[in-house]
């Protein structure tokens, strides 16, 4: 309860942001050492956490630590585009497409990796935003019904056409310098993936992609075409999946019908649900947790999926806020009670 | 009949509505008058249990934080913690503000929705007296909610609450966003639930011209405080309202 009442006298409990900058417009004015710290902590612990995990431990643990960082960019780039107004079932689609770039762009036109990647970022985006140009008009569930069968589709084509390997695949493909160049890679592209979209949607232009989402009338009768902003937002996120594909293709040196999978659409959701959607952390600090516990939840075997489940259900009854808006609210506010008058 | 004692309502630290007591007496319409921002669909929200239930809403998701203290009473009976479909049950209903209906469900559909409560043998008689006092709903019957006018809505979101027999009828802006001659007959219909159901009316307006002549009693309330009470003619007469309300 947040009221009290103790000897005939109200109390309540009241909230009080940790004001500590001073805002004018885009300038912060920080004034001691104290409050840099505040706002770095949150931003330095994980960055420095992940590196050390990263860097120290066993062969085995930097693969899931590669895997983890992917699934969290797949989680930012889905929330980047629920923020635009798009529910999105399709990461999938977006990731095998870069996917194949990268192994097309090797394996027939023998081009090196640090030409691959970067052509499969753009590649991957533009086919994907071209595939879903005609849907961009549909909203909520319809588009995600789009997004959901288009790489289900995608894999039954390379199946029965013998494209890109057919079944098979294409293997072989150039393998990264070594693995520390990968494991590097992956992460400077997590965060800045991270923080670039976060500053992105913050900014003025970023505005137009949030009021989409918020009423996407009322944005198109501000004088603002709408359809042309959200090719924008899909190219920005679908490109975000496309380098994952691209570098998972490389570091596992394959590419074949798996990239299409399900699992890449709806890990990325399930992350974003126990996270905390629209704040981008949320959903990468939710990957951050569900990918390394599916882990370690190996050696269950078959109950793994139950396990799973159970934790996915307690913390979205627990937190239906999700873990990152209560950890941001705990650590951004003070708690008081105060006497009512 | 119903009695709210110092009330306080907080949004987070912003108060909504500060020490307010008022009082209902059984057959009467009382108004509540105030401009926007004053609270009164806070207090309506508040006697008809909704606000206990976007409490816990905002409460699990860790949003706006809401605070009520004060006591709210009905039949004798202490409701304050009451939710709102049991407060349905011992006779107070919200009609609530910008007249909310089932659009994708035809009028006379919408009227069996809100008959829930009743004993089926009375439907037919209830709806039959809705449309009695709403004639012009009965030629639209089978209209989809959704195509009605801002009227007829509102119209038959009154019809839909008087659905569920009630004792005391909470009306939140009912004339909001209709022609003047509209107001005057919704006005005229208000006055005719009153004697031909014997129900007991709350009604809550910032268009207090129309709304005065009908009343018993009436509150004003500014920023949640009590600020004027009297009868319908003491408030119509007062300076201070009409140059607040009618702009004179």
């Amino acid at each position: 309860m947040k009221e009290r009442v103790i000897d005939g006298q109200n109390y309540r409990k009241e909230r009080i942001a940790r004001c500590i900058k001073a805002r004018s417009d885009d300038i912060y004015a920080l004034t001691s050492q104290k409050e840099m710290w505040y706002l770095l902590f949150p931003r330095i612990v994980p960055i420095v956490g992940i590196a050390i995990v990263a860097y120290l431990l066993p062969i085995y643990w930097k693969k899931v630590i590669l895997t983890t960082c992917i699934f969290a960019m797949l989680a930012v780039s889905w929330d980047f585009l629920s923020s635009c107004g798009m529910l999105s079932l399709g990461q999938a689609l977006f990731f095998g497409i870069g996917s194949f770039a990268a192994g097309g762009f090797n394996h027939y036109l023998h081009l090196p990796v640090y030409l691959t990647i970067p052509l499969a970022t753009v590649t991957g985006g533009l086919i994907s935003t071209m595939i879903l140009l005609p849907v961009i008009r549909l909203r909520g569930i319809y588009f995600a019904m789009v997004t959901l069968i288009l790489p289900l589709m995608l894999m039954r084509l390379i199946e029965a056409t013998k494209l890109l390997g057919g079944t098979e695949g294409l293997t072989g493909l150039s393998p990264f310098p070594n693995e520390w160049v990968e494991v590097t890679l992956i992460m400077a592209a997590m965060w800045a993936a991270l923080f670039g979209l976060r500053r992105f949607i913050a900014s003025d232009y970023g505005l137009i992609f949030v009021s989409i989402r918020d009423n996407d009338r009322a944005t198109m009768a501000s004088g603002i075409n709408i359809y042309a902003f959200k090719a924008q937002a899909l190219f920005i996120g679908s490109s975000v999946c496309a380098f994952c594909g691209a570098f998972m293709t490389h570091s596992y040196q394959f590419t074949g019908m798996p990239v299409f999978a399900m699992e890449f659409s709806i890990l990325p959701i399930a992350a974003a649900a126990i996270g905390g959607m629209n704040t981008l952390a949320g959903p990468l600090l939710g990957a951050m947790l569900l990918v390394p516990l599916s882990e370690l939840l190996r050696e269950f075997g078959t109950l793994r999926i139950v396990f799973y489940g159970a934790i996915l259900i307690i913390c979205v009854i627990g937190l239906p806020e999700g873990i990152f808006h209560y950890l941001s609210r705990k650590y951004n506010e003070m708690e008081r009670w105060v006497k009512i008058e | 009949m119903l009695k709210v004692d110092k009330l306080m309502v907080f949004y987070e630290n912003a108060l909504a509505i500060n020490e307010l007591s008022i009082e209902v007496n059984r057959g009467e319409i009382v108004g509540i008058i105030g401009s926007n921002s004053a609270g009164k669909t806070t207090l309506m929200n508040t006697i008809s249990g909704l606000l206990l239930d976007t409490r816990l809403k905002e409460q699990r998701k860790g949003g706006e934080r809401i605070t009520i203290f004060g006591r709210l009473s009905f039949l004798g009976q202490d409701i304050t913690n009451v939710w709102a479909d049991q407060r349905v049950k011992l006779g107070i209903v919200l009609s609530r503000e910008r007249h909310p209906v089932f659009v994708e469900s035809d009028v006379e559909e919408n009227l069996r929705i809100a008959s829930y409560l009743l004993p089926r043998r009375e439907i037919k008689g209830m709806i039959a007296q809705v449309y009695r006092i709403f004639p012009a709903l009965f030629p639209l019957r089978k209209r989809k909610a959704g195509f009605l006018s801002g009227g007829e809505q509102q119209m038959l979101a009154i019809g839909m609450s008087l659905m569920a027999r009630p004792k005391l009828m909470l009306l939140d802006e009912p004339l909001l966003g209709l022609a003047p001659a509209t107001q005057v007959k919704l006005i005229e219909s208000i006055v005719t639930i009153r004697k031909e159901e014997g129900v007991t009316i709350l009604i809550c307006e910032q268009f207090a011209r129309p709304v005065l002549p009908i009343i018993d009693r009436g509150y004003v309330l500014e920023n949640g405080m009590l600020t004027l009470h009297g009868t319908g003619e003491e408030l119509y007469d007062n300076p201070e309202v009409k140059a607040a309300y009618f702009g004179v």
